[in-house]
């Protein structure tokens, strides 16, 4: 019994941070999005976000450019961390270092680097003007290719290395009994590696799918105002127009689309730990 | 690597590394040559060989003032985060409490739950309650985020810790109080220290929490930065960034020093 009183005084203050600033604010959210002008129940909120063939658009858009940044995300992935699995351990760190470094870099960093790259006059514009497929003034800058290409830097890392952490743990020797037996490379990349990493690769597309749809800073300034996401949306609500019961509303439609993702997520990553 | 790799797979193989790597660090690598080009427009490749844009900043009233506020907020989040998440990991880490399970689980939300989610309702809560949005708001709200860090990377360390040192110095007589100060807590000190880092890191970074609760004299530095992108960027910028992300450099080789950066991966 004194031992529990100890532990809890340990945990206390934590717990007391994560019950006032983590679950209540969650809770003030969720009130507020149910609550009309008039301060009763209402749905008028959701009714409004949900009937409106603008809001829908950005709810396509966030979803769509989402599949595609993790898809390509795990993609590329995928190959990356195998490698980085099966090198010497001094070159795997670092590799990983250098995996870690533009994860650990503020977002704002990383999203300023791509403006000056997918800008007017920016290298990656200047080399296709180069190579003659545009014309002077082409820039990237404002498309949904540069909130891709923005997103995959930012969420690579994190699928990266959510795949590493399962490929680390195959067994060579399942490798190996697949290559003695005549399997070739690609029969055993696809018959033995592949399925054993698909849970680290379900996880890391999850995880990195629910951190896109979410996303607020790389899609708002490589999209620009014509291209808003979820994420944007319920920024405008909450500080422009200050509709804080819309923004509210749209805040907990986005929180049940990453708790649909989650779900899997959690249980996939429990699995891996038990 | 892999035995019996074709020599054409092997060197496509590596291409891709390359490529995907060159692409990863694309980004930082501009921001380091805009920020010391002579030029006063942002273009790369950098023309010539200028520090004048780091000295700009310090001549900035607002760049200071970023600098100052971010400095503060991330020391304080350090300390305090530290401290709790010392205390929280430890009790995880003896399953001694019931529902440590669940318990576990809430320490280590705000890492998978959207930040953007969590800054809107701190945003409304504590317009509700306290008032107008201040420095404090912005401490607790990335105390939350930097929690998590802690307690995992303690966890970590504790996981190989040796159960028995706290029993020896119980049946020596050392009373609750000094086992954990005496015995626990020093087991933790390289999982506390590598938290510690990981949460200077991350209040220093980040940018959703500190947008939602920015007002005109609560500015961080990365949001200093993104008020510049919004409107007209100058190489400035770049010569903020480049400090930034030397920062991080340094965080990422005491943390590995300390813990080993290879036991972050498979989060």
């Amino acid at each position: 019994m004194r031992d529990r009183i100890e532990d809890l005084a340990l945990a206390g203050p934590g717990i007391l941070l994560l019950a006032l600033a983590f679950v209540l604010p969650i809770t003030e959210m969720l009130r507020l999005s149910i609550v009309g002008a008039d301060g009763g129940l209402t749905v008028e909120h959701f009714a409004r976000f949900l009937t409106d063939s603008y809001y829908l658009g950005i709810v396509w858009r966030t979803i769509y450019l989402s599949v595609l940044i993790t898809m390509i995300c795990a993609v590329i992935g995928f190959p990356l961390a195998y490698v980085m699995a099966r090198v010497r351990p001094g070159l795997r760190l670092w590799l990983i270092v250098l995996i870690i470094l533009p994860l650990m870099t503020s977002v704002v960093v990383r999203t300023f680097g791509w403006m000056v790259l997918l800008g007017r006059g920016g290298l990656v514009p200047f080399t296709f003007w180069k190579l003659g497929f545009v014309g002077r003034n082409f820039t990237l800058m404002h498309t949904e290719a540069a909130i891709v290409i923005g997103m995959v830097q930012v969420l690579l890392p994190f699928t990266t290395l959510s795949i590493l952490g399962v490929v680390m743990k195959i067994d060579r020797r399942l490798e190996e009994a697949s290559r003695t037996m005549g399997a070739s490379f690609f029969a055993t990349l696809r018959t033995v590696i592949l399925p054993l990493a698909m849970p680290g690769i379900l996880a890391g597309s999850l995880l990195a799918f629910t951190l896109s749809v979410s996303s607020f800073v790389t899609p708002s300034l490589l999209g620009g105002v014509r291209l808003p996401v979820v994420a944007a949306s319920i920024y405008d609500a909450a500080t422009k127009t200050l509709e804080w019961n819309f923004a509210a509303a749209q805040s907990v439609i986005l929180l049940v689309g990453v708790l649909l993702a989650l779900t899997p997520y959690i249980k996939l990553s429990g699995r891996r730990h038990g | 690597m892999v035995k019996g790799v074709p020599n054409a797979l092997r060197l496509l193989t590596w291409l891709l590394v390359t490529l995907t790597l060159i692409f990863v660090l694309a980004p930082l690598i501009v921001v380091a040559g805009v920020s010391v080009s002579e030029s006063q427009f942002i273009a790369f490749p950098p023309t010539g060989f200028s520090l004048r844009w780091f000295a700009a900043i310090f001549e900035s009233n607002a760049y200071v003032h970023a600098l100052t506020t971010s400095l503060k907020l991330a020391v304080l989040v350090t300390v305090t985060a530290t401290i709790i998440g010392a205390g929280a990991a430890i009790a995880l880490h003896r399953r001694r409490l019931p529902g440590t399970g669940l318990l576990a689980g809430l320490f280590l939300s705000p890492l998978i739950l959207p930040s953007i989610i969590f800054a809107i309702g701190l945003l409304m809560l504590w317009s509700a309650t306290v008032g107008p949005v201040s420095f404090w708001a912005l401490w607790i709200g990335h105390m939350v985020i930097a929690l998590p860090y802690v307690i995992r990377t303690t966890l970590a360390v504790l996981a190989d810790s040796d159960p028995f040192l706290e029993e020896a110095a119980r049946t020596m007589g050392a009373s609750r109080w000094q086992r954990i100060l005496y015995v626990v807590l020093p087991q933790c000190v390289p999982g506390l220290a590598a938290g510690a880092f990981f949460a200077f890191n991350i209040s220093f970074d980040e940018a959703v929490v500190a947008l939602f609760l920015r007002t005109p004299d609560l500015v961080t530095l990365p949001i200093q930065i993104y008020n510049q992108l919004e409107f007209s960027p100058d190489p400035t910028v770049a010569a903020v960034s480049t400090l930034m992300m030397g920062l991080t450099v340094f965080l990422i080789a005491i943390i590995d020093r300390l813990l080993g950066i290879q036991r972050f991966v498979g989060t």
